[in-house]
């Protein structure tokens, strides 16, 4: 095992970097996508993001430059109300996700590779990615990292009462549209390398497991990045020493990792209502 | 000696108060609505300060729509609002399912956000703004659920919270939408008088929606009945009690309910 790590670290240390970055960013973003109950969202601009390197590689430009123009028209199609029309915002992220998946596929079917080559392309591999990924990531990413840690309490303000944050003079509409955009640029950006599903399940499953874990919203944030970079090594061990798919292997670790938090709590609560009934027992014991 | 000198202290102080006594809130004909449906038709008012007002109406009315009007949340179709918000921020109590109670915050974290509008531009909390908080919880009985999240409280506990962060703030208008309606008898009493005390003795202004029954009644300065789009406000005078306003405006909307 730690031959194993060791080797992962000397030949893919740009997968690890890119992998804990990605790890990192996402989940934390993925704590407001959850709280904000619009968890799809994820999915959607994840797709979108397929979508955009496909349209990329169609027009021989770079795959980032491709992801992050799609998402960020993706996010800027999903501001609009759509409240106030009958069609509910769930079925928009619904709409985008099939166009996105169908039309991704579409645009690289006649590009003359093959199958799994289309799917390495539009879904990436994190053990794959290189000097230039990784430069990309941390360029892109670190921002999003720096507005999440430094602006989190008019954020937080935004997403909790947004009427009353209003009234207090919080820029509601300033910090929701800062962070669909962080999260727009933060999924393009991620999507190149560890795929629609990996983002996904950095954004969702690392993200609910920690909402289990705690009650604290910084601890529910910390918790959140250690189970995702967590999820992640133990995924490129395990993909590394068994040859398997590195994105799949990451995010089923990271649902094994969400099951056991599950178990985990729900044997707490379990122990925690128990407790009272069989202190009430003794003390009658005692009494007589 | 001295006891003559606190008292004309006082009077000087009420003096000044009574010459203060400045219109803070007027709307001018104001048309508001939701989508292609008006809620009010041309209300006019003018709220002075240090007023204690209870807004009172049947459901849908249009009190709460009122009430986001004044705070800038609506933007009138037709008409004018001048408030002072734009400089200092109000003492908002939302009712109280503004907050989702899936977000991991405690109610310390809830009552520090009326300090915002103080904090300063890398919103730093500093030890006066925690001893603030401090005193909020303990006036509200809230102190030893400090640490709760808002999931784990009462319907009466997460009002009470509302209502405290409102109060940290020191704002100069409150505005509060049914903040007592799930308090028990004692809590609302205490809310009620501490608005009045806020009014009477610091000049504050005071909005309060409410069903026009109990405590509030009794320390209200008058009572703006809000039906069929339009708004009243109904004072107390020499021959009648607050009581009797706030009777009339009962007997106004289930008039307007039988109508």
């Amino acid at each position: 095992m730690i031959d194993s790590v060791r080797s992962l670290l000397t030949v893919f240390p740009y997968a690890i970097a890119a992998g804990s970055l990605i790890a990192t960013a996402c989940s934390l973003l993925g704590v407001f996508v959850i709280l904000k109950r619009v968890v799809f969202i994820g999915i959607a601009l994840s797709e979108a993001a397929a979508l955009g390197v496909a349209a990329a590689i169609m027009f021989h430009i770079h795959p980032f430059l491709g992801a992050t123009v799609v998402t960020l028209a993706t996010v800027a199609i999903l501001a609009y109300p759509f409240e106030r029309q009958r069609l509910p915002r769930d079925a928009v992220l619904g709409i985008i996700f099939v166009l996105a998946s169908s039309l991704s596929v579409l645009l690289v079917a006649r590009s003359g590779f093959g199958l799994h080559e289309v799917q390495s392309l539009l879904y990436g591999d994190l053990i794959l990615t290189d000097r230039t990924d990784l430069a990309i990531i941390l360029v892109t990413l670190l921002p999003v990292l720096v507005y999440l840690l430094v602006f989190i309490r008019p954020s937080l303000y935004t997403f909790l009462d947004r009427e009353a944050a209003r009234v207090m003079g919080v820029r509601v509409m300033i910090w929701e549209l800062l962070f669909f955009f962080s999260l727009g640029v933060a999924v393009s950006a991620a999507s190149k390398v560890a795929g629609a599903l990996l983002v996904f399940c950095y954004l969702v499953v690392t993200p609910s497991a920690a909402l289990l874990l705690s009650k604290r919203l910084w601890l529910v944030m910390l918790s959140a990045v250690l189970v995702s970079v967590a999820a992640t090594m133990i995924g490129m061990v395990w993909s590394f020493r068994s040859d398997l798919p590195t994105n799949h292997a990451v995010a089923a670790v990271a649902c094994g990792l969400f099951a056991a938090v599950l178990v985990l709590v729900g044997t707490r609560r379990l122990l925690v209502r128990r407790v009272p009934a069989e202190s009430i027992r003794l003390a009658g014991t005692e009494q007589g | 000696m001295k006891t003559h000198a606190i008292q004309s202290e006082e009077s000087e102080v009420m003096a000044e108060i009574a010459t203060e006594r400045k219109s803070v809130i007027t709307c001018e004909d104001i048309f508001v609505g939701y989508g292609s449906e008006l809620v009010l038709k041309g209300v006019s008012l003018q709220i002075m300060a240090g007023s204690f007002v209870l807004l009172m109406g049947p459901n849908g009315a249009g009190k709460t729509t009122l009430l986001k009007a004044l705070l800038g949340l609506l933007q009138p179709r037709r008409g004018q609002i001048t408030t002072p918000f734009h400089r200092t921020a109000p003492g908002y109590v939302p009712q109280q399912k503004s907050i989702d109670p899936l977000y991991p915050v405690t109610v310390r974290q809830i009552v520090g956000m009326g300090l915002y509008p103080e904090l300063g531009p890398w919103r730093r909390v500093t030890g006066d703004f925690r001893r603030r908080v401090d005193a909020t919880l303990e006036q509200f009985d809230l102190l030893a659920h400090d640490r709760k999240t808002f999931s784990e409280l009462s319907g009466g506990m997460r009002q009470k919270t509302l209502i405290a962060r409102a109060f940290v703030s020191g704002a100069e208008i409150f505005i509060l939408d049914e903040p007592t309606s799930e308090l028990d008898e004692r809590s609302e009493r205490e809310v009620v008088q501490h608005l009045h005390r806020l009014a009477r003795q610091q000049n504050k202004t005071v909005l309060l929606v409410h069903h026009g029954l109990g405590h509030a009644v009794d320390h209200g300065d008058m009572v703006c009945l809000v039906n069929h789009g339009k708004a009243v406000l109904l004072e107390p005078d020499e021959n009648h009690s607050m009581e009797h306003v706030a009777d009339a405006a009962r007997r106004g909307i289930a008039k307007g309910k039988a109508s």
